[in-house]
């Protein structure tokens, strides 16, 4: 039993600890520091919450084999629509930002919402529907923008102070974990999820409704995307709205490596808390990317990510293998 | 005539609708475009020249992915891998002044990157589509780093402009389309690699049981891919002989979109067509011109891609309507 916790432990922690070893002892031969004052660690609290919701996202629909183009399409219009509401009620003042916040909860849920009923309508392959989608979200931004940043609707000292307070962020970070873990691990919509991901045909049969459980997943990606949304609002202070041919895809692609390293500490522990130490692994990386930015070029910086992802699917899906060779041979 | 035959009839009445449906959008579209740009006072040969030099690469580079798509995967760095392509073209005939060897090295390179990405997911049995996602980070970013290094972020890398443009005629271009097209629908159709990929594509469990090696023939369709994007490549440069940040950008998506919309499902198997990309590329690449013509303001973009994507899913749900399940589709 005792035996049974130590490994399950290490087999959560090692990923992290590994990757905090290496990262804090380059920045350490160099001179530097990773984190070196109050600002970078609001930011590095603020970018795991991105990433950390942003895997969830991609993971709900993916692991049930929808995949959804369209999320960073949905953070967009997420935060363009709840921007122009907040900035119309409040003209940038006090209280902006939990408002801001909360339309952009209510706004993506709508939006998934809606991408989730064309699906269920149309019941043409999610991928295909998520094309669409993303055409029509990114289109709708950019009419109501112009193709231009939004500024001035996203600029309040609202927003400045949760930005610059590291415990804003991480507050979405336990509430968000927290209520995912309870809704798909302690609910019976998680259950009925869990049934319909494993063997669709036979949930069906067994009397599980289908619709309602992809709808409620597709409303909620797009709430997180919401926060996804609000979140990067308040790293940059502005909106791009001027994304078009699938330009906001790029969103997507940073949660892939942490959905895989998120459902490898998985086997150990729970998946959602993996995706939050794969979300700290990527912040720490992000942040050694920061101290090294005049030596590590942005593209430098893409070829790195790629290549981690490469290597460690590789050891994903050969781990059996590679433990054949590395173990010592039995005569 | 009996129930059953009624049904059977009005099944193959819609088969025959759906089948025939992306050619009418083909040219109800041609017909359109005609159409606006005559009652606008336009040069309609101009349009025409512009729409046929931007699908004849869309139709093209779609058309080497439909192996792809036959076999139930799909690639989305194709887009990066022809910048990519295109880039160290450039850079070759610039160090080389050879047009031949910049011909050479963009279909190796383009070839290359298709065999590597098939390569890694054969070999060590990654997911194809993460694979393609990993290549076309690499490859836009060591495209982006060699075009700032050389050339600088806006203006690009060029080569002179009179090496390609005796090669810039639509004769030139409609041969380049014919003889890759025959070829593809020659390996598609008539020869063995085309049958099983469509078997693999439909029913890989039961190809490979039946002997049919999935990673050979992930292999010949990367390589077919490679092929279509080392011509889109070159016609790229034909057309417009500098390479920026952004060219092919869009690319890598417009195929799954031009492929949908000539009728092929994104799922493979036996439905697969390779005139799916042509027809789709080209449809698509209209439906884009007419909406910038009707709305020609600047948000008039975001319009004209709604319209243009509400368009798509109708031409989706409707080709696809035999196709329907009780559960829902993955």
């Amino acid at each position: 039993m005792k035996n049974n916790v130590g490994k399950k432990l290490i087999g959560t922690l090692a990923i992290p600890v590994i990757v905090a070893a290496v990262l804090w002892g380059l920045c350490a031969a160099n001179g530097r520091s990773m984190i070196a004052n109050r600002t970078s660690f609001n930011y590095f609290v603020i970018y795991t919450a991105i990433v950390m919701i942003t895997t969830m996202a991609l993971s709900i629909n993916l692991n049930s084999g929808r995949f959804d183009f369209s999320l960073g399409a949905m953070a967009v219009l997420a935060s363009v629509l709840s921007s122009k509401i907040t900035y119309s009620i409040l003209g940038g003042g006090a209280g902006s930002a939990p408002l801001m916040l909360a339309l952009n909860v209510v706004v993506g849920a709508l939006i998934g919402l809606a991408s989730g009923g064309l699906y269920v309508l149309l019941r043409i392959p999610p991928i295909i529907t998520s094309l669409g989608v993303t055409l029509i979200y990114e289109g709708v931004s950019f009419t109501i923008t112009g193709g231009k940043y939004v500024m001035t609707e996203v600029r309040s000292a609202s927003l400045s102070a949760f930005a610059g307070n590291w415990y804003w962020p991480l507050s979405i970070i336990v509430v968000v974990l927290a209520v995912i873990v309870i809704l798909f691990d302690h609910t019976k919509f998680g259950y009925d999820y869990k049934a319909l991901q494993n063997g669709q045909k036979v949930a069906v049969n067994t009397g599980i409704r289908e619709v309602p459980n992809a709808l409620a997943c597709y409303a909620i990606c797009g709430a997180l995307m919401g926060i996804v949304g609000f979140l990067n609002m308040s790293r940059s202070s502005n909106i791009n709205g001027g994304s078009l041919s699938f330009g906001s895809i790029g969103i997507m692609f940073t949660a892939f490596l942490p959905m895989f390293i998120g459902g490898y500490i998985g086997r150990f522990s729970n998946e959602k808390l993996g995706f939050l130490l794969a979300a700290v692994c990527m912040s720490m990386l992000n942040s050694t990317f920061a101290v090294f930015s005049n030596q590590i070029s942005a593209s430098a910086q893409s070829i790195i990510n790629a290549v981690l992802l490469v290597v460690f699917l590789i050891y994903l899906n050969n781990e059996g293998l590679l433990r054949k060779l590395l173990s010592p041979r039995k005569n | 005539m009996d129930k059953n035959d009624k049904l059977a009839v009005s099944y193959r009445r819609r088969q025959t609708l759906i089948t025939v449906l992306p050619f009418l959008a083909l040219a109800g579209l041609f017909g359109a475009l005609c159409a606006i740009v005559t009652a606008k006072g336009y040069r309609l040969d101009m349009y025409l020249k512009i729409v046929f030099n931007e699908g004849v690469v869309l139709a093209i580079v779609a058309t080497g992915a439909v192996f792809i798509y036959t076999l139930g995967s799909f690639d989305i760095s194709l887009g990066a891998s022809t910048l990519f392509s295109a880039t160290l073209g450039v850079l070759t005939y610039n160090a080389t002044e050879s047009l031949p060897l910049m011909l050479l090295v963009i279909f190796a390179v383009a070839v290359g990157c298709s065999l590597f990405s098939s390569v890694l997911a054969s070999v060590f049995h990654i997911p194809v589509f993460v694979t393609t996602v990993a290549m076309m980070s690499v490859l836009s970013a060591v495209a982006a780093q060699l075009i700032t290094t050389y050339g600088g972020a806006l203006g690009g890398i060029s080569i002179p402009s009179e090496v390609v443009k005796p090669l810039d005629k639509p004769l030139f271009k409609i041969i380049v389309l014919v003889v890759f097209s025959a070829l593809c629908i020659f390996v598609f159709n008539y020869t063995k690699i085309g049958r099983r990929q469509k078997f693999l594509g439909g029913n890989p469990v039961c190809a490979q049981l039946t002997g049919i090696s999935l990673n050979k023939y992930a292999i010949i369709a990367f390589v077919m891919a490679g092929l279509g994007v080392g011509i889109g490549a070159f016609l790229t440069l034909v057309y417009t002989p500098s390479v920026t940040t952004t060219t092919a950008g869009s690319i890598g998506m417009n195929i799954i979109v031009a492929i949908v919309f000539g009728g092929m499902p994104i799922s493979g198997g036996a439905r697969s067509r390779i005139y799916a990309a042509l027809v789709g590329g080209f449809s698509y690449i209209l439906l884009n011109n007419i909406l910038m013509l009707l709305v020609d303001s600047n948000a008039g973009y975001g319009i004209s891609q709604i319209i243009s994507a509400v368009f798509f899913l109708v031409v989706v749900f409707v080709t696809g309507i035999n196709y329907r399940t009780q559960i829902l589709p993955r």
